[in-house]
């Protein structure tokens, strides 16, 4: 589906794309390098033959578990071109000691939130993003909940309340905190 | 027959000599379904695809047992021969061409499946090899259609109790004849049979026989069908929820691999694991059963003091008791160290440096399980899994070992005033030794499971046993294994070696280990026979399986107080 | 607002200024439009810095939602997941359901029966119908016009009505499985759901004739919470929002799945990307999925409702209790799961508020290695600062509505 545009990629810019693939469904996937992320996105939204301006979400797979699981995780970007009724699929490889990769808030404003939820979930860092903290889940969480080594039954340690002046807590308690 | 669509694989030219010549010398070259395989003459097909990535089912091969070929599920294609062959049976020949999933092929197991299953009964529901079952797995995968059975099944003995370990189920017996074969070449006595003939066999005990040999747990676990169960484990869980944590047994010195499937936290059966080196793929009815003792009558909680005074204390509080009286014995003759050999070699070498450093002692009285029988198979007479270990701990760190005996008699002569005992085990008679205890001023007892002996300890520290936590053991033939922890233990109880360092911390010692691992690491190194053993790289692989239900941990490892929902309270565990 | 808190910040300007100034100790107020809260549609935190009535800053928090949709699927096999997605958008459960099962069938390869096809068109454009009176009556709500707010609720419970009849809940479906639908339609229920289309149609003239050409709802409308095309796209709103800004994007008709290709149904467009627009974008999307309800019930085919392969699907009961391999199957696909072949796949259809993608991957055991959602709302909620930065206070409460964030699907 998506087989066009990464056949134009590739020749608009040769090495940005490390390996392409088709999987089980017949879509098409891109594997990009994370250095020249910023540049490919960049090209695939501003090309008129590409055109691909709708920012539709970012994921990530830790693939921990799965038969080749280095490197460990996967983050994916989903893009729509409206006028080439075509959807693009690219993903990242980066491994797990300090994962990192140039984030693209820049580019599309809408990566923001996405880069935080996967900041948030697998703990995967976003050069260059304005404000990178956790979206879901609140400051004091410890760990990133959905890499495989986090159980599912994880307990966290209690965090001491919030100081919120004035707020009432009613009857029993001497009203403002 | 029919012709199958398609062309009939090539046929490979012959050379002027008679036959093609090694395309790789001393080996056999084959292709299957298209790869090439090399492999060693004289090896099974049905072992060899597998390492291509090929699938070939099949009920009655087992690589150590000899070859019966008579489930007919393995017959593949093949070049050299007009029908299918069984691939159990059939012998590797240079360039030849194996299809394991040609039309042909997956034809006959659907119709090899549906005449298995034209006679079983439908007894899913309540049979134990669910989740287990090779029936269930290849009818998903060859035979995914309804039954065209318009009749009645065969009925036949549905719960027919063959021995002290095993019921069968005749109905659901295949008679791929895998459990006579294992008793007559392995366990070395015919004790099982197939009787009648064609449609009408059945396997059977001979008349006024049981089959009570202590390997017979094994025909249960390599029955591929619900026929043959082990009475012990009968209807007490599901496979699928069980986990499965790659352990030793500690039945008796020989130390044979085995998985352990728990649910929760507690342990529900054993089963022998692959180890080419000490057990194949065996274990003997005895080990099975050792693991009751992992879940019955188990301490929970630090105790002071014996009789009426004896009282739940924290964690703390024991340790301080413990200090103030040791500290003022500490080096004399009056106090004494038992080691249990049931201990793993972690537990060893923290709890006998402790000894050594802090509380002075040059030598060790060794307890232990008493003596049983042994057999010329598995089973040896010392039921104690880490002797070995213990006599190599201890050389390494420069304590003498000492009999029991002379423990005894040292406190009957009132040289011997306080105890520390690393394992609550006696070779002899526990109500004995309780007898004997009880003229001791001061014991300290780091025990497992309730005995007449833990009701004589002065402070009592609930010890866990070894599916609660890492370590390794050594066999009687000197080999070191290791073995992963299952689950983690319930409240207090801590593994002997976190005993020792809290103990140690506890006389000033600035002792920091937190695992397993770290005691290896840190005492490991001065037990010459250790000091090679590469801990890290011994662990079976982790990739065991998870039940449906992971056990539930807090962020330090430890489970909550309550109980998870998904742990059901089974009887007589 | 009655339920807003008042904080004072430390952002005082410039004393050297007038004295005037000093005089009124003008400072920016902080006020918190907290998590819970009528206008918040489920739990959002919003914290807007306010300059008199104009927001200076909007700042969305969430997360008061989260229940962990991935990680609670990664461990229950592929049918089970279905309750877990119902709880996304919880208004219309029946599109998040069908949807995510469209993606595991093109993973698995498999081609549902027509009748089943069509009946999931049915339930889907039904509850779309559900999600979209939903919004208009709370837009009415908050705009202060009550009545308009009880037609639509009446007309959402008559479509409730309808889905418990065909389902057996009225919010948290769980329609369908691998493989086609668990139930097929119940006796009577083509007549009673034309019944319904036709008491929908005339209580949506009453909510139109309410709010639609109404002074006080246009004026407030109108010309509030634009958002450039621009940045629609680059914010990733699809659906009545995108559509609002005049891209004409449906997934219904760029890349038609069902039977959608066999249905006669326009998509609204519009022009301006306020919240006016984007309300009639769902009044006129109403229309016209009451049109495709109309026609898919006069299509309706009859046939099997599920594929017949037991490798995915579960065997009828009496096969089930009577032979071996029926209880074989039923077994194994209860404890192990459909066993879905390893692999990935992005698949999106046309939600309610919007292209609701799934992005699944299997590693060939019959649980779910990864499943991740993309939510329209989560996407739409990332563009409301943008939208009202710069505006009054009193314009965030009809751009809330209009962009219909459902807390359950931004926050998984």
């Amino acid at each position: 589906m998506s087989l066009r545009a990464l056949t134009l990629l590739q020749e608009k810019s040769p090495d940005a794309l490390v390996e392409q693939y088709t999987d089980r469904s017949g879509g098409a996937w891109g594997v990009v390098k994370p250095d020249s992320l910023r540049q490919v996105m960049g090209l695939v939204k501003d090309d008129p033959q590409l055109d691909f301006k709708l920012f539709l979400s970012i994921d990530a797979v830790d693939r921990l578990q799965l038969t080749d699981s280095v490197p460990r995780f996967e983050v994916v970007y989903f893009l729509y071109s409206v006028s080439q009724n075509e959807h693009l699929r690219l993903k990242v490889r980066v491994g797990e000691d300090a994962p990192e990769i140039p984030s693209i808030s820049s580019i599309f404003q809408g990566a923001n939130w996405w880069e935080r939820f996967v900041w948030d979930f697998y703990g995967i860092r976003f050069a260059g993003h304005p404000d990178l903290r956790r979206i879901l889940l609140y400051e004091e969480f410890k760990g990133h909940p959905l890499r495989k080594d986090y159980p599912l039954r994880e307990r966290q340690p209690l965090i001491p309340e919030r100081p919120i002046r004035d707020i009432f807590r009613g009857p029993g308690t001497s009203g403002t905190a | 027959m029919s012709e199958s669509d398609g062309k009939k694989p090539p046929t490979p030219a012959p050379t002027p000599g008679g036959r093609p010549a090694p395309k790789h010398p001393g080996f056999v070259t084959v292709t299957v379904d298209g790869k090439e395989l090399v492999a060693k003459p004289g090896a099974n097909m049905v072992d060899a695809v597998k390492t291509v990535g090929s699938d070939i089912p099949y009920y009655c091969y087992h690589p150590r047992l000899s070859i019966a070929a008579n489930c007919r599920m393995c017959l593949v294609e093949v070049s050299n021969s007009p029908k299918l062959v069984p691939a159990c049976q059939t012998p590797l020949a240079e360039g030849m061409v194996i299809q394991t999933r040609s039309p042909r092929v997956q034809e006959s197991q659907r119709a090899v499946m549906e005449f298995l299953l034209l006679n079983h009964p439908v007894d899913c529901s309540i049979c134990d090899q669910a989740g287990e079952c090779k029936l269930q797995d290849y009818y998903q995968l060859h035979d995914f259609r309804p039954s065209r059975l318009e009749g009645e099944k065969i009925l036949r003995n549905k719960r027919k109790v063959l021995g002290p370990t095993v019921v069968l189920d005749q109905e659901r017996c295949i008679l791929c004849t895998r459990c006579v074969r294992f008793m007559t070449e392995v366990a070395r006595e015919p004790q099982l049979g197939v009787f009648g003939r064609g449609s009408a066999e059945y396997i059977d005990t001979f008349p006024g026989k049981h089959l009570d040999n202590n390997y017979s747990g094994n025909t249960v676990d390599i029955c591929p069908v619900g026929a043959l169960l082990n009475r012990d484990f009968r209807f007490r869980a599901r496979t699928w929820f069980l986990s499965a944590a790659a352990s030793v047994c500690t039945g008796c010195s020989r130390g044979c691999s085995i998985f352990v499937d728990f649910m929760g936290q507690d342990t529900y059966r054993y089963r022998p694991r692959e180890n080419e080196s000490i057990n194949k793929s065996w274990m003997c009815d005895q080990g099975r059963l050792s693991y009751k003792p992992l879940n019955q009558h188990r301490l929970a909680a630090a105790m002071l003091g014996r009789g009426e005074d004896r009282r739940e204390a924290t964690v703390p509080e024991a340790l301080k008791a413990v200090a103030e009286q040791f500290k003022a014995l500490a080096g004399t003759e009056g106090l004494a160290v038992l080691a249990s050999p049931v201990a793993s070699n972690e537990d060893l070498l923290a709890s006998l440096a402790f000894a050594r450093d802090a509380l002075g002692v040059r030598s060790v009285y060794v307890g232990g399980r008493p003596e049983g029988a042994g057999d010329n198979f598995l089973m040896t007479p010392d039921k104690n899994p880490n002797r070995r270990g213990l006599e190599w701990v201890a050389r390494g760190l420069d304590l003498t070992l000492k009999p029991f005996s002379e423990l005894g008699k040292a406190i009957n002569a009132g040289t011997v005033k306080a105890v520390y005992a690393i394992g609550g085990e006696v070779p002899v008679d526990p109500s004995l030794v309780a007898q004997g205890f009880a003229r001791l001023e001061y014991l300290v007892l780091q025990a497992s499971n309730e005995s007449p002996i833990t009701a004589q300890a002065h402070v009592l520290l609930p010890a866990a046993v070894h599916v609660e936590d890492e370590g390794t053991f050594t066999n009687v033939d000197g080999i070191t294994q290791r073995f992963r922890k299952a689950y983690p233990a319930r409240a207090d109880v801590k593994p002997h070696w976190a005993w020792a360092v809290a103990l140690a911390q506890e006389f000033g010692f600035p002792w920091t280990q937190a695992s397993a691992r770290d005691v290896f690491r840190e005492w490991g190194p001065r037990v010459a026979e250790l000091a090679t053993f590469d801990w890290d790289g011994a662990a079976p692989p982790l990739k065991t399986s998870r039940g449906l239900h992971p056990i539930a941990t807090g962020a330090d490892g430890r489970p909550p107080g309550y109980r998870e929902f998904g742990t059901p309270r089974v009887r007589g565990i | 607002m009655a339920h807003a808190d008042e904080r004072q910040t430390d952002e005082s300007p410039s004393d050297e200024d007038s004295e005037l100034e000093a005089h009124l100790q003008t400072r920016r107020m902080m006020i918190n439009l907290g998590p819970s809260h009528p206008a918040m549609h489920g739990t959002v935190r919003m914290r807007v810095e306010l300059e008199g009535e104009t927001i200076v800053r909007a700042d969305p928090e969430i997360g008061f939602l989260h229940r962990g949709f991935q990680k609670s699927c990664e461990s229950v096999t592929w049918n089970q997941c279905l309750p877990y997605t119902d709880r996304l958008n919880y208004v219309s459960a029946i599109m998040n359901n069908l949807g995510f099962l469209k993606a595991v069938e093109k993973l698995i390869g498999l081609e549902i029966p027509e009748r089943a096809q069509y009946i999931r068109v049915l339930s889907s454009e039904l509850h779309r119908m559900h999600d979209h009176l939903t919004c208009v009556g709370a837009i009415g709500l908050e705009l202060g016009g009550f009545s308009a707010f009880l037609y639509a609720i009446e007309a959402r419970e008559l479509i409730m009505d309808r889905v418990s009849e065909l389902t057996g809940a009225r919010l948290t479906t769980t329609f369908g499985r691998v493989g086609g639908l668990n139930r097929d339609l119940p006796d009577g229920w083509i007549e009673r759901v034309t019944k319904t289309l036709d008491k929908i149609h005339e209580l949506l003239g009453e909510v139109d004739g309410l709010l639609t050409a109404n002074r006080i709802f246009v004026d407030r409308m109108r010309g509030t919470g634009v958002i450039t095309t621009q940045d629609a796209l680059d914010f990733g709103f699809t659906g009545p929002c995108l559509r609002a800004n005049g891209i004409n994007y449906d997934v219904r008709k760029a890349k038609p799945y069902w039977v959608y290709d066999r249905m006669e149904f326009d998509v609204p467009v519009g022009q301006n990307g306020d919240n006016y627009d984007r309300y009639l974008m769902r009044m006129e999307e109403l229309k016209q999925s009451e049109k495709m309800i109309r026609q898919a019930m006069k299509q309706l085919p009859q046939g099997p409702i599920i594929v017949d392969d037991w490798r995915i699907v579960l065997p009828p009961k009496a096969e089930v209790y009577g032979s071996i391999e029926g209880v074989i199957s039923h077994f194994k696909l209860v404890m192990e799961g459909v066993p879905v072949p390893p692999g990935e796949i992005y698949d999106s259809t046309e939600a309610a508020n919007g292209e609701l993608g799934w992005y699944l991957v299997s590693d060939g055991s019959g649980r779910p290695y990864k499943v991740h959602v993309r939510a329209p709302g989560f996407a739409i909620l990332s563009g409301v600062p943008r939208m009202i930065e710069g505006k009054m206070l009193a314009d965030l409460i009809p751009t809330f509505d209009t962009i219909n964030m459902i807390g359950g699907e931004v926050e998984q």
